[in-house]
């Protein structure tokens, strides 16, 4: 009996595949930023075109998640942002569905336009995995059940990096792949999604970073690429081993695309880098200083390159050349990176404001421009044909 | 409990380890307990996380009887335990909630009054409190304006100080007074020395309100090179006193500079005092006196890499550069003696050449575990040959910057 129950049960705890539509991480599925959904809204208000809003109890510049029927998002708050927040809302209704909290174990230094709640939690069909710039890290079930909880400053004290950490962990099968770069026990780990266990447990460079990484499977071989200040190294996701160093791209805030066998990678304007079996192959396939990424993260979408930075500006190249269609300026600052679906590039700003660019078309072509009215720094999820948009108070879906 | 009812629970309680899954069988405070200890025996990298999920599951299925020993339970001094014993709590509440029923006022009252919990368990309780009882956790506030929660006091000088702004009359003014001797964050006791200032033009030292050590021995500049700033241990970090002479970076003999800074922060820009130096240490020193055996903080803000040492002691250490300077991200927690005590902070300098790299500075503060003023703890001036103690914080009054 006991063989039996145990065989019954703990397949349902393991990794389950993500079903279609889902935005389960950090720029969507791979962190490509795009989706291949249709009939996405082009204009909406606070008030027009909002399928629902849920209030959300404090800020946070991380992006919300779906999976399986599920928002998830993360907040921090208190005087010393010392208070952590998970929230689950039912995405066809927005209704609450359960709000867990934690108390800060690691240090809450920032710079202020970030927060604790920074690194954008990871979803899929069993629940949500958070992790925030403390170091605190959960994993809970989709009725909010905690799975495991762990201080990773408690584990490693010396970690440290009080302009904020940023990056956010990704799901790989049955890992959790955890970017802890800073300037005491800097590491990049994968956990068991069961327990929370480390798998293995890689040092990285002593410097703080705020890349995610990204994967490709190659060779038969599944790979983390992970961008920080001593270059490109790719992992072996199953024993955290480095397989190569590509020096001649080293990160600091923006993660690079994967797009077919080309990275796209920021960095002093943006470089494509053909990809092989141990990496870039060969001079860079183009560079562009005029394409120039801030701390948004590049969409490469529909054959074209896309870049927002924090002066305003939208930049938009060939994917294939490099070769600089338009840069426009728009109002006021970008911090969440553009993402792209059904033809569109949604830019969102600081201020609330997303532009809705025409991803066909040649020049900029500006579709609609919708303002929320509130801070948003967060990235935008697209599941569901809505927009999903996380403000410093609300969370909004934005489609019918 | 029943040994019928024990045993089915004992067994739901190993099924539940077994298969990890939630058990609605009753618990006995037996088993309650056992559950609790499991969570509060999970240790680094994930040990024990197996059992803790299965024991928080049995937790939360319990329902509001499980809240208070789970509450009861919560240590801060060990925050992993903590953050899994807090998150079944919530979850607790929120079912109850879900449910429509409410929280015993009476017991959430005696466990927010009870200060022998751990302050997040009773900023919990207040909360819930607040949630479902509204009127009696505002009655609950003016008494927690000295309570070991941050937070929580916090909430009582914020709700105080709201009452103050809207009453006229010769009790503002001492009132005002009081609250600030309980204010403790920044930003709250900023507001209140504002109005003390503005309308009552009365003269407030902040840098005695914090209790910033303002008179210092500083030495430097000793060799810091790159990567070996913090694992360079130099003589001045077992000094008792600022009279010895020491050869520093390059050969050079260096000797104690009496320093005292006049800034409203107690900051003392080493940039100034001692000479702008790459890859390069400094150390400072103070002596503050206890009229008795202390506990205490030593609070650092620095951009530069640090090591608070007490009495030969080192309390804690970071090594970040650049990276901003909040108030009191560096605690080291230590106990004064009776008598003389010696603090020495280490700060190293880097190499980098931005800008924005090249501050080399520090904020001490010697005070209690709520950031208060220790009780008869004093610092040792020299003046001349003769030793004096002043209060700390205190600096030529009319130097002080604004």
């Amino acid at each position: 009996v006991t063989r039996f129950l145990i065989a019954s049960v703990l397949p349902l705890s393991l990794s389950l595949p993500l079903l279609a539509g889902d935005w389960p991480q950090f720029k969507g599925p791979n962190a490509a930023g795009v989706s291949d959904e249709k009939n996405l809204p082009v204009e909406w208000g606070k008030d027009t075109n909002v399928k629902w809003k849920a209030p959300l109890p404090a800020r946070g510049v991380s992006s919300p998640v779906v999976a399986a029927g599920r928002v998830y998002v993360t907040c921090s708050s208190g005087v010393r942002d010392d208070r952590l927040h998970v929230l689950c809302f039912d995405a066809a209704t927005g209704k609450p569905l359960w709000h867990r909290q934690l108390q800060a174990t690691g240090g809450t230094a920032c710079h202020p336009k970030s927060c604790m709640a920074a690194p954008t939690p990871v979803a899929d069909a069993t629940g949500v995995y958070a992790l925030f710039a403390t170091g605190d890290l959960a994993a809970f079930d989709t009725d909010g059940t905690l799975r495991w909880y762990r201080s990773l400053t408690g584990d490693y004290p010396t970690i440290s990096n009080q302009v904020g950490m940023a990056s956010s962990p990704i799901l790989v099968g049955d890992k959790l792949i955890v970017p802890m770069d800073n300037v005491g026990d800097s590491f990049l780990a994968g956990v068991d999604v069961k327990y929370g266990k480390n798998v293995w447990k890689t040092p990285r460079v002593k410097d703080i970073n705020w890349v995610t990484p990204v994967v490709r499977t190659v060779g038969g071989k599944t790979e983390l690429l992970f961008a920080g200040p001593d270059g490109l190294t790719a992992y072996d996701v199953d024993t955290g081993k480095p397989r190569w160093t590509y020096k001649d791209a080293p990160g600091s805030i923006p993660t690079a695309v994967l797009s077919g066998d080309v990275l796209y990678f920021p960095g002093g304007g943006m470089t494509a880098l053909k990809m092989g079996e141990n990496g870039p192959e060969g001079k860079p396939l183009w560079k562009s200083r005029e394409i120039q990424p801030g701390m948004p993260s590049p969409l490469v979408y529909l054959g074209k390159v896309y870049a927002t930075n924090g002066n305003g500006f939208v930049c938009c190249g060939e994917a294939k050349t490099g070769k600089l269609l338009y840069k426009e300026r728009v109002k006021g600052a970008f911090s969440a990176s553009p993402v792209g679906g059904d033809g569109k590039v949604y830019c969102l700003n600081e201020a609330g404001v997303t532009t809705v660019l025409d991803a066909n078309a040649e020049t900029f072509e500006v579709l609609a421009t919708n303002d929320l009215g509130e801070e948003t720094l967060g990235t935008p999820a697209i599941s569901g044909g809505c927009i999903v948009i996380r403000t410093d108070k609300t969370l909004f879906c934005i489609g019918k | 409990m029943p040994r019928r009812n024990r045993t089915t629970g004992r067994l739901a309680w190993a099924a539940a380890v077994v298969l990890g899954v939630a058990v609605v069988t009753p618990l006995s405070a037996d088993d309650t307990a056992k559950a609790i200890a499991t969570i509060q025996a999970v240790g680094r990298e994930g040990n024990g996380n197996d059992a803790a999920a299965a024991a928080w599951k049995s937790l939360v299925a319990q329902g509001e009887p499980a809240l208070f020993p789970i509450l009861e339970a919560i240590d801060d001094a060990n925050p992993t335990a903590a953050n899994w014993l807090l998150t079944a709590a919530g979850a607790i509440a929120e079912n109850e909630a879900k449910a429509g029923r409410s929280l015993s006022a009476t017991k959430l009252q005696a466990f927010v009054a009870n200060t022998k919990f751990a302050r997040s368990a009773r900023r919990l309780a207040f909360e819930l409190l607040e949630k479902h009882h509204p009127v009696a956790a505002a009655r609950m506030l003016p008494a927690l304006v000295d309570d070991p929660s941050p937070d929580l006091r916090r909430r009582a000088v914020a709700y105080e100080l709201e009452k103050l702004e809207k009453a006229t009359g010769p009790t503002v003014k001492p009132g005002l007074e009081r609250l600030l001797s309980f204010a403790r964050d920044q930003d709250q006791v900023e507001l209140i020395a504002k109005k003390l200032e503005d309308e009552y033009k009365t003269k407030i030292s902040l840098t005695e309100h914090f209790a910033f050590v303002t008179h210092w021995h500083l030495i430097g500049p000793f060799d810091s090179a790159e990567g070996k700033a913090l694992t360079l241990a130099h003589p001045p970090e077992k000094a008792t006193a600022a009279t010895s002479t020491f050869k520093g970076k390059g050969g050079a003999d260096l000797a104690w500079k009496p320093h005292v800074t006049t800034d409203r922060f107690g900051i003392v820009d080493l940039n100034k005092a001692l000479g702008k130096h790459k890859d390069a240490a400094a150390y400072a020193l103070a002596v503050v006196v206890a009229e008795k055996e202390t506990p205490c903080e030593v609070r650092v803000a620095s951009v530069n890499a640090i090591q608070i040492f007490l009495n030969g002691t080192k309390l804690f250490e970071r090594e970040e550069y650049h990276h901003g300077a909040p108030m009191d991200h560096n605690v080291g927690k230590g106990t004064l003696k009776a008598g003389r005590n010696v603090i020495v902070l280490k700060v190293c300098q880097n190499n980098q050449t931005e800008n924005w790299a090249q501050d080399w500075m520090f904020q001490l503060r010697v005070c209690d575990s709520t950031g208060g003023r220790l009780p008869g703890v004093t610092q040792l001036v020299t003046d001349g040959s003769k030793e004096q103690a002043i209060k700390l914080g205190s600096t030529p009054a009319t130097e002080e910057k604004k």
